[in-house]
């Protein structure tokens, strides 16, 4: 009996520790009392004339942990190297160095609110983190509060509409300029072609097909020969499957986030004798995570959409960026993965890249500076990019990021797709 | 014609996914009289067990044959160590024990290997076959068969065995069963590790359709309780079949009833569920429990 007391007190010790530790008792702005004399406005919380701290809510447990893993490691690699040069040199002339923050939020939207909510007084701006309903659940509360929300990881259009976001940015492109370029390089293609969509019943499915029915429309030679949904919690969509494959469409449009529903579903076409041309968004196209655990055949043709350079690809093996990229992840970001299995890894790097232009044309320490340098960013080639896409933050409606190239799976990596064939 | 019959195939495919899982609930049921909603999570450890030991170079039989061995003893530590506390307390809080054991494992599965997708590979080729039209591949014909086998074996297991009589017995009433000289403690301890060791089978069969993830079964478990209640929880062929018709009939609903499709298809176990509930409460092969007062 004792002992069992001994037993709860200790658990007991230990929850109230643990909850002083995350953030209960941190109410003042660590940062505040920090710079602020350089240019006259006194300094945001999160910053002080040595450091800025930056706060990633992502999801780093669960089922898209993988990705969100990836959104935190490609920032750390890169503010790793840059603090290990010294720093970087704000525009208000100051070198500081960039602390990142990461919280869990198990792609739970309650959770990504309060670790917002938690952690918003030491943490001068949050970002890269990934999920449509997690940024969307602290959207309003860092309006309110004034806290830039900015280059998130998720292809909703409201995070890149200024008048609905003003403090919000996102960073990747949009579904629909997704769906959309595939749409255009079918339609740009000789001969006729049917076309059999699955798409997730969401924003994100929905998204998807509408850019790629608007770059159709008015196209004689594609038409839409079945059209079906299937639910984020599916666990199985073979009877989907079994129905698409009775129409043997030539192309199959699949916009799907959900990793092993894409691997089945390759499985599963393959075992109808079904081998459709297929198109597969940027965030469930990965060769090492999707193509190969389903021994995907390239000759059925796997295209799907890209601005960063895949390191998987032997095209980009020697590229002198990715072999940075590859010694900055396996030094700096060796706690959450030193393996770019999936590419919000390579866009979190960018997203560093972004910050740093951002940084650098910085002025005053404050939330509202960073936010105007951050709109002024034209045509930055960041590291990783690939030719023909560009960093382009001042057009309102549009994303960071909002241009993308299609790319075909040649059966190691991705490469550029001139037409289809 | 050949739609339908692979609407078919591919139901008793997943149908034979949740029936594995609610076999390993109706085993505990029978032998300790209650619903362990950790099964699914239990089943998931011994899946990511397989992992670790194919890691080490062992060959997949042989480190799912391990895994199953270290699950029945796991499973009967759980019994021992966790549950027996819990004995003799409210229905209510055993069942809120297993909810509590799920989330832990859950956690602890996470923690050890990781949230991603792992591969999985599968005991049968990943090829598949042609039969009256419908391509039926070699891994769910695999764990169909399995299954069946399974079944069956546990349905000799309660019906002609004297342990399944005494399993049986301990279940029915704990303390007439002591009085007749039965070993309660490790009865219901071997009920928890025949449980958990089944549910390592379920496990390496499901998990390279599902491929491995700690929350890998959570969708499955809330079919395979449904396959339980539908079925009946006293008759392991009864859940089988149950979960087979579950299988078929959601996928034969979503193609071919247009007012449910492929969005409202998980309604269709539930629906059911309810009509057999109200017309049948013990399930359609279950045995109506009766007290004498």
């Amino acid at each position: 009996m004792i002992l069992k007391k001994k037993v709860l007190s200790a658990v007991a010790m230990g929850a109230v520790a643990a909850m002083a530790l995350s953030g209960c008792g941190r109410s003042d702005g660590g940062g505040s009392d920090g710079g602020g004399d350089g240019g006259g406005a006194a300094a945001s919380p999160g910053i002080t004339d040595e450091a800025i701290t930056l706060g990633v809510t992502t999801p780093l447990s669960g089922g898209t942990a993988g990705p969100g893993t990836c959104t935190v490691a490609g920032l750390a690699a890169y503010m790793g190297a840059a603090n290990e040069a010294g720093g970087i040199e704000f525009g208000d002339g100051k070198t500081r160095t960039v602390e990142i923050e990461a919280f869990d939020d198990t792609y739970d939207p309650q959770k990504a609110l309060s670790n917002f909510q938690q952690n918003q007084g030491d943490v001068f701006a949050f970002t890269s983190g990934l999920g449509t309903p997690t940024n969307r659940a602290y959207r309003e509360a860092a309006i309110d509060s004034e806290v830039p929300q900015v280059l998130v990881q998720t292809g909703d259009p409201i995070f890149s509409d200024q008048t609905e976001s003003p403090w919000q940015l996102g960073f990747v492109p949009i579904y629909q300029n997704e769906g959309e370029a595939f749409g255009e390089l079918l339609a740009g293609s000789d001969g006729d072609l049917t076309v059999a969509i699955l798409s997730q019943n969401d924003d994100y499915g929905e998204g998807y097909v509408e850019g790629f029915k608007e770059a159709i429309s008015g196209s004689e030679n594609i038409e839409i020969v079945s059209e079906l949904t299937y639910e984020a919690t599916d666990t199985s969509v073979d009877a989907q499957l079994t129905e698409l494959a009775g129409t043997d469409a030539d192309v199959f449009f699949n916009a799907m986030s959900i990793t092993p529903l894409v691997i089945s579903s390759i499985e599963k076409s393959r075992e109808l004798g079904w081998s459709p041309s297929w198109f597969l968004p940027s965030n469930t196209s990965s060769p090492v995570a999707i193509l190969e655990p389903a021994a995907a055949d390239a000759e059925d043709g796997f295209y799907s959409v890209s601005f960063a350079k895949a390191p998987q690809s032997p095209a980009f093996a020697e590229d002198e960026d990715v072999v940075t990229f590859l010694e900055n992840l396996e030094q700096y970001a060796a706690e959450y993965t030193t393996t770019p299995d999936f590419p919000h890894c390579m866009w979190s790097y960018m997203v560093g890249a972004t910050l740093e232009e951002a940084f650098k044309n910085m002025t005053e320490p404050t939330r509202e500076n960073f936010m105007e340098a951050l709109r002024s960013i034209e045509d930055l080639q960041a590291p990783l990019m690939l030719e023909g896409t560009s960093v382009n933050t001042t057009e309102d409606g549009q994303p960071a990021v909002s241009t993308v190239v299609v790319q075909k799976y040649n059966g190691q990596g991705y490469e550029t797709a001139e037409s289809f064939d | 014609m050949g739609t339908f019959i692979q609407l078919v195939v591919d139901g008793l495919a997943m149908g034979s996914v949740y029936g594995a899982i609610a076999l390993a609930i109706v085993l505990v049921n029978q032998s300790t009289g209650m619903i362990n909603f950790a099964q699914g999570g239990m089943a998931v450890l011994s899946a990511y067990l397989a992992f670790t030991f194919l890691g080490l170079g062992l060959p997949l039989i042989v480190a799912i044959l391990l895994s199953v061995a270290a699950s029945f003893i796991i499973g009967a530590l759980i019994e021992r160590f966790l549950m027996r506390r819990f004995m003799g307390r409210a229905e209510d809080t055993q069942v809120v024990v297993t909810v509590g054991l799920l989330t832990l494992l859950t956690g602890i599965c996470g923690w050890l290997w990781s949230y991603n997708n792992l591969q999985f590979p599968s005991l049968f080729p990943s090829s598949a076959f042609t039969f009256l039209g419908a391509a039926i591949s070699w891994r769910s014909f695999g764990t169909f068969l399995a299954i069946a086998g399974i079944m069956v074996l546990l349905q000799l297991l309660f019906r002609q065995t004297k342990l399944g009589l005494a399993l049986r017995a301990v279940a029915d009433n704990r303390q007439s069963a002591s009085f007749a000289g039965l070993p309660v403690g490790r009865l219901l301890m071997v009920g928890w590790g025949l449980a958990a060791a089944l549910g390592a089978v379920a496990g390496a069969l499901v998990a390279p359709r599902l491929s491995l993830t700690p929350g890998m079964l959570d969708t499955t478990l809330v079919y395979a309780l449904a396959a339980v209640i539908l079925g009946g929880i006293t008759s392991p062929v009864g859940v089988v079949v149950a979960a087979w018709l579950i299988g078929v009939l959601e996928n034969l609903a979503a193609v071919y009833v247009p007012i449910i499709g492929h969005d409202l298809k998980i309604a269709v176990p539930f629906i059911l569920l309810f009509v057999v509930l109200l017309l049948r409460p013990q399930g359609l092969f279950g045995r109506k429990t009766v007290v004498r007062v």
